[in-house]
């Protein structure tokens, strides 16, 4: 049921130029590059174990999402790994394979105005954790200043933007927490449309740091053993790392060169709860989807999948299905959780699941909900537990929220050739 | 385009926008200390006697870290001058506190169990803590982005405060950056510039941004442009280029008054370009920025005719200020 009339009529730029997504950057725990991730994603894989980033004596448990085996050295070309903190070589070779996804060489990509939106919820905490612990053994005066070169967010989007040696480009490194993929991808959104630039490389990227494994356990949120988002016994995230990049361009541009379409970008909304620092707000959150749905022309009734926030915290799963069914309804699209699969990837999330949805239109199936044992009553959505199946795709919405109450939602929808 | 239709500062040279107006005009350098953290050959510029508690009052404010409290009390004086449930807030900044950070992991290092740290103190750790307060403090439900583009973020905040408003996600944009001195920022700032001698400030700077042709306009913002290891010189003439002028006054280095005040630095120059009038030498001025990461960036801004610098409202406000 609408929640609003004006979700049934078309959004308000009737003339923008229809954007399509043509590339995808996967570094997860679960797989890497498109076809990797997309089979992951299918078998339901988990990327658990126990977490090595940092020394981890004195937690009850350290169970989190991490990305394993990443050579940086055989990920990137153009810049030395030894420059980049760990997020930010995330950021750079998910931007390398997304270009490459998207058959586009790096002369492609010089020879038009580029815009580069990276999220991060961390940046270089990882690094600045480091720094911490020396300051603590030597004092300040003995900082390395290679390391501390690494820590400053921006690097982020200069990374991904100097590993394909671009310089004609906006490089915005988006620091807006846990929903900042997209954030990212949003605006990636409006570049395009608007014209402001004719290829955008978004999404997001964050490594694991004790900082926030600390944050979050010391909030009684990080599960002991499993993500179970919507699940009755659900006991909180798994903390994870990695990073997604989409490719963005025109319609038109896309189809002129034959590129491969995963999906088209159909829209997106962002508001800020206003109401508390870490909680969120169901209000807050309908009210996102539905400028989502706004500014997509899409009606509530054709959306047939949700990639919920989901993190499998008691506050985050009960309030986001209750926004969901305020704005769906009583009978919501399936909405599954992926943070089962990736983990909490934090500033990566919604890039990581924006990059599944595109990947669940292209290959018809809609990703499981795993760990799952029995969904909470109070949370009342099909979450697709446990086992893929198989479905036809034609509007997906991917969910991003925030610490700060702040929200971002894409919806992604099937690219018709002929349409 | 857009037009800019107000300002608010918080700065050396003390918090409202008529002090840093009457600073910038008079070209007198605010008051620098040797840096208390010890950093060799460092000075800063504070915001004098600024405290969180004690600009904003107790409540809320009791775990409020300062680029925070900076932030807030700089987006309070536009959005309780003109209260829009609506509007966006677009806030830059370099890597959030960094202060706040290291305190929160050096917690976690040497408390008796590494978990013993401080719940409120979560917030202020996140990059976005200061966006999202000043949200809550001021019920601005628009869209909230917090943009960390470090010394070009304030005109990578307004290319895309320009794309919200172009997309209608935003009727008003609140549009600028926030950074604090910290013993933290000024060794790592120390570090990273290998050393050499420095004068860090630190301050809150907010331009309300509306689509063109807004009552009150105190200047139009007619192209952004930004680049990557690309000259300061080349972005800037590409600006021009794309405002379709051939040549504008640069603003005078706010720097040398204020210190080096990273994330709000180029919002402090558009700020004196407002306060100022543009010097001398044109209505038509250029704002430039560079980080350390590698983005340069550039904004053509052309101040509007009604608009006389320095001129005081009847109460005493300065024409621009909230």
């Amino acid at each position: 049921m609408p929640a609003s009339p004006a979700l049934t009529t078309p959004g308000p730029h009737a003339r923008r130029r229809r954007v399509v997504v043509t590339g995808l950057g996967v570094l997860s725990g679960i797989g890497t590059g498109a076809a990797g991730f997309a089979a992951a994603l299918r078998a339901g894989r988990s990327a658990a174990r126990p977490l090595t980033a940092f020394d981890t004596t004195g937690y009850a448990h350290a169970t989190g999402c991490p990305v394993t085996g990443f050579e940086p050295d055989r990920r990137l070309r153009r810049v030395p790994p030894g420059d980049l903190g760990r997020a930010a070589q995330f950021a750079a070779a998910a931007g390398r394979m997304a270009a490459a996804d998207a058959g586009l060489a790096e002369a492609d990509l010089r020879a038009v105005r580029c815009q580069v939106s990276i999220g991060t919820t961390d940046g270089g905490s990882h690094e600045l954790d480091g720094l911490t612990a020396a300051e603590l053994a030597g004092g300040p005066a003995g900082l390395d200043p290679a390391a501390v070169r690494r820590v400053p967010a921006p690097g982020l989007s200069a990374a991904v933007a100097r590993e394909l040696g671009l310089t004609d480009v906006e490089a915005t490194t988006i620091g807006t927490a846990c929903s900042a993929g997209n954030h990212a991808i949003g605006d990636g959104l409006d570049a395009i449309r608007s014209g402001d630039a004719d290829i955008a490389l978004c999404g997001g990227a964050d490594a694991v740091c004790r900082k926030t494994f600390t944050a979050f356990y010391r909030l009684g949120t990080v599960a002991p053993d499993q993500c179970r988002p919507f699940d009755a016994g659900r006991r909180g995230i798994l903390p994870g790392e990695g990073a997604g990049v989409l490719v963005l361009e025109s319609r038109d541009a896309a189809l002129a060169r034959g590129a491969r379409v995963y999906a088209e970008v159909l829209g997106y909304g962002l508001n800020c709860d206003a109401r508390h620092p870490v909680a969120p707000d169901q209000d807050g959150v309908a009210r996102c989807m539905e400028l989502a749905l706004h500014d997509a022309g899409v009606a509530p009734g054709d959306v047939d999948l949700i990639s919920a926030h989901g993190t499998g915290t008691k506050a985050n799963d009960v309030t986001e299905a209750r926004a969901i069914r305020a704005v769906y309804g009583p009978e919501p699209p399936r909405t599954v959780g992926l943070k089962s699969m990736l983990g909490h990837t934090m500033g990566a999330a919604s890039a990581l699941a924006a990059a599944a949805c595109a990947l669940a239109i292209t290959h018809r199936f809609v990703p499981p909900t795993i760990n799952h044992r029995g969904t909470d009553p109070a949370c009342e959505i099909d979450c697709v537990p446990n086992t893929a199946v198989e479905a036809d795709l034609r509007v997906v919405q991917n969910n991003g929220m925030a610490f700060g109450g702040n929200n971002a939602v894409v919806l992604f929808g099937r690219h018709e050739a002929a349409s | 385009m857009m037009d800019i239709t107000g300002w608010s500062a918080v700065s050396p040279y003390g918090v409202g926008a008529a002090s840093f107006a009457a600073g910038v005009r008079s070209r007198r350098p605010a008051a620098a200390e040797p840096d208390p953290a010890g950093v060799p050959g460092a000075e800063v510029c504070r915001v004098p006697g600024f405290d969180p508690r004690t600009a904003l009052g107790g409540k809320g404010t009791r775990a409020m870290n300062r680029v925070t409290g900076l932030a807030v009390t700089a987006v309070g004086a536009l959005a309780a001058a003109r209260p829009e449930p609506d509007a966006a807030l677009v806030l830059g900044t370099t890597s959030g506190s960094v202060q706040s950070m290291m305190d929160f992991t050096r917690a976690s290092l040497t408390g008796e169990r590494p978990f013993d740290v401080e719940p409120s103190a979560v917030p202020g750790a996140v990059m976005n803590c200061a966006a999202g307060f000043s949200a809550i403090r001021y019920g601005l439900t628009g869209p909230n982005t917090t943009i960390a583009g470090g010394r070009a973020a304030g005109l990578l905040g307004l290319a895309y405060a320009r794309r919200l408003l172009a997309a209608g996600r935003a009727a008003t944009v609140l549009c600028g950056a926030a950074e604090e001195c910290s013993a933290a920022r000024s060794w790592l700032e120390h570090h990273a510039r290998s050393g050499a001698p420095a004068r860090l400030g630190e301050g809150a700077g907010v331009l309300r941004l509306e689509p063109p042709g807004a009552p009150g306009a105190l200047a139009r913002v007619l192209a952004v442009h930004s680049a990557l290891d690309t000259g300061v010189a080349e972005v800037r003439r590409r600006a021009l280029a794309a405002a379709g002028v051939p040549a504008a006054a640069e603003v005078p280095d706010v720097a040398a008054l204020i210190g080096d005040t990273g994330a709000v630095s180029a919002v402090f120059q558009i700020a004196a370009a407002l306060a100022t009038g543009g010097g001398t030498s044109g209505r038509t001025v250029v704002v430039t920025a560079a980080d350390p990461a590698g983005m340069t960036a550039a904004a053509v801004l052309e101040l509007r005719p009604g608009h006389r610098p320095g001129e005081h409202d009847h109460h005493g406000r300065l024409v621009g200020a909230p």
